[in-house]
């Protein structure tokens, strides 16, 4: 995991359809980061890291990734970074390790077997995900978090339908991978209790 | 992710969601049992219109097949998640266009012989049939996936994907009914066969390069 590491958005400008999500949004981050953006519903915080995956086009604005610009060549970012959005990105005719499998073909089964027992899901390997709740299915999505050794995470609403325990457990997950040298951007609308992330706001 | 476990993956989906393939081989098999019972079943009607009830059966199979190929990663996030992996869309969507094809042609090929016997197909025309649906049939798949990725966010897309991929799939339909006549009636037809490679070919260099912006577009 690279741990020298500073991420640079500059006026940033998201518009989806006629609507502007942000207009000139700054921010820098560097290794041992944790940022939590905040906002009302629609604020463009998913756009934000949709745009920063290149997945949405900004009107305007630059993002640097130690210096190299982002946008216009997104290589480096997508090898270093981790990004968890709304939908899990899980297979629902997966098993649960098939699903772990997709995403790390080399981790070897004691790795998985230590993480799965972490996350209190080692009883589901061979279930379909179809057959899980919403929050033992965010729970594999997030075993990702423990087997992977990419630097920069971006987490969209991470906490939603975790229960006290795995909160805490994935905020002790995001404090250990900030101490690494790794930077976390998280959203949510819930109050975290272990972290103290630095908050930023995003505003139309 | 690496190419490889994405290309197992995808084995395994299209093993675990075979109704779907079910459902194309089905429709392939009733048009063209319906065909002679709708139409005319003599031999005299059937045996010149043999190669091309098969090939329209299976351009249409093929269409039906293809239609929920992107659906299920755009509707899990897995497609999200394959547009931010690093790895090269272009190639990725090759080998999904490769699993699909070798799920449908493996199928299509052994029952091509029993429907050729059943209208009638003309001694020594089957090899060139079985040619064309093996030369043609990756053009139908490669551009067939430049519009389903184009309708991934679609709910209803099965008709826009139809009506925008079917006339890029006039000319491959034309040439292999053409080549499947020419060798009926002891003509050349290897320039035909050439042809229908070239499209398909063609088919190769478009597909990776279109259908990656058709599925960043859907997913904004």
């Amino acid at each position: 995991m690279q741990s020298n590491l500073s991420l640079t958005i500059s006026d940033l400008w998201i518009e989806r359809g006629d609507r502007d999500l942000c207009k000139g949004f700054s921010l820098t981050a560097s290794s041992g980061d944790i940022i939590h953006i905040i906002g009302d519903n629609g604020a463009g915080k998913s756009s934000l890291f949709k745009t920063l995956f290149g997945l949405v086009s900004p009107v305007e604005g630059a993002v640097k990734l130690n210096g190299e610009d982002v946008l216009s060549y997104r290589e480096p970012l997508l090898k270093q970074s981790l990004y968890i959005s709304h939908a899990l990105g899980l297979k629902s005719v997966f098993t649960v390790l098939e699903n772990i499998r997709w995403y790390f073909p080399n981790v070897s089964e004691t790795d998985i077997a230590r993480v799965l027992s972490l996350l209190k899901i080692e009883d589901y390997l061979d279930v379909p995900i179809k057959a899980l709740s919403a929050g033992q299915t965010r729970r594999v999505a997030l075993a990702r978090l423990w087997l992977s050794d990419l630097s920069i995470w971006f987490l969209d609403e991470p906490f939603s339908a975790l229960d006290i325990t795995s909160i805490q457990l994935l905020e002790g997950r995001i404090r250990e991978h900030a101490e690494q040298g790794g930077i976390v951007f998280f959203t949510s609308h819930q109050p975290v209790t272990l972290l103290s992330p630095r908050r930023v706001e995003l505003t139309a | 992710m690496t190419y490889f476990s994405y290309f197992k993956a995808e084995c395994l989906v299209l093993f675990r969601r075979k109704q779907n393939l079910v459902n194309a081989l089905l429709f392939f098999t009733l048009v063209i049992v319906l065909f002679p019972l709708g139409v005319d079943p003599s031999k005299a009607f059937l045996a010149p219109a043999a190669g091309g009830i098969i090939w329209c059966a299976a351009a249409l199979s093929t269409v039906i097949s293809l239609e929920s190929m992107f659906k299920e990663d755009y509707a899990d996030g897995s497609l999200e998640q394959l547009l931010v992996s690093g790895l090269s869309i272009s190639w990725l969507v090759l080998l999904k266009v490769l699993v699909h094809w070798l799920g449908m042609i493996i199928p299509l090929l052994l029952l091509t012989p029993i429907f050729s016997e059943m209208l009638f197909l003309p001694d020594g025309v089957l090899g060139v049939l079985m040619t064309t649906l093996l030369l043609g049939t990756p053009g139908l798949f490669l551009i067939g996936s430049i519009g389903a990725s184009l309708t991934v966010s679609l709910r209803q897309g099965a008709l826009l994907m139809l009506l925008l991929i079917l006339p890029f799939y006039f000319p491959i339909i034309i040439f292999s009914t053409s080549a499947i006549q020419a060798v009926a009636s002891g003509l050349p037809y290897s320039g035909l066969l050439a042809i229908i490679s070239a499209i398909s070919l063609l088919a190769l260099v478009m597909s990776p390069l279109m259908t990656p912006i058709c599925l960043r577009a859907s997913v904004r």
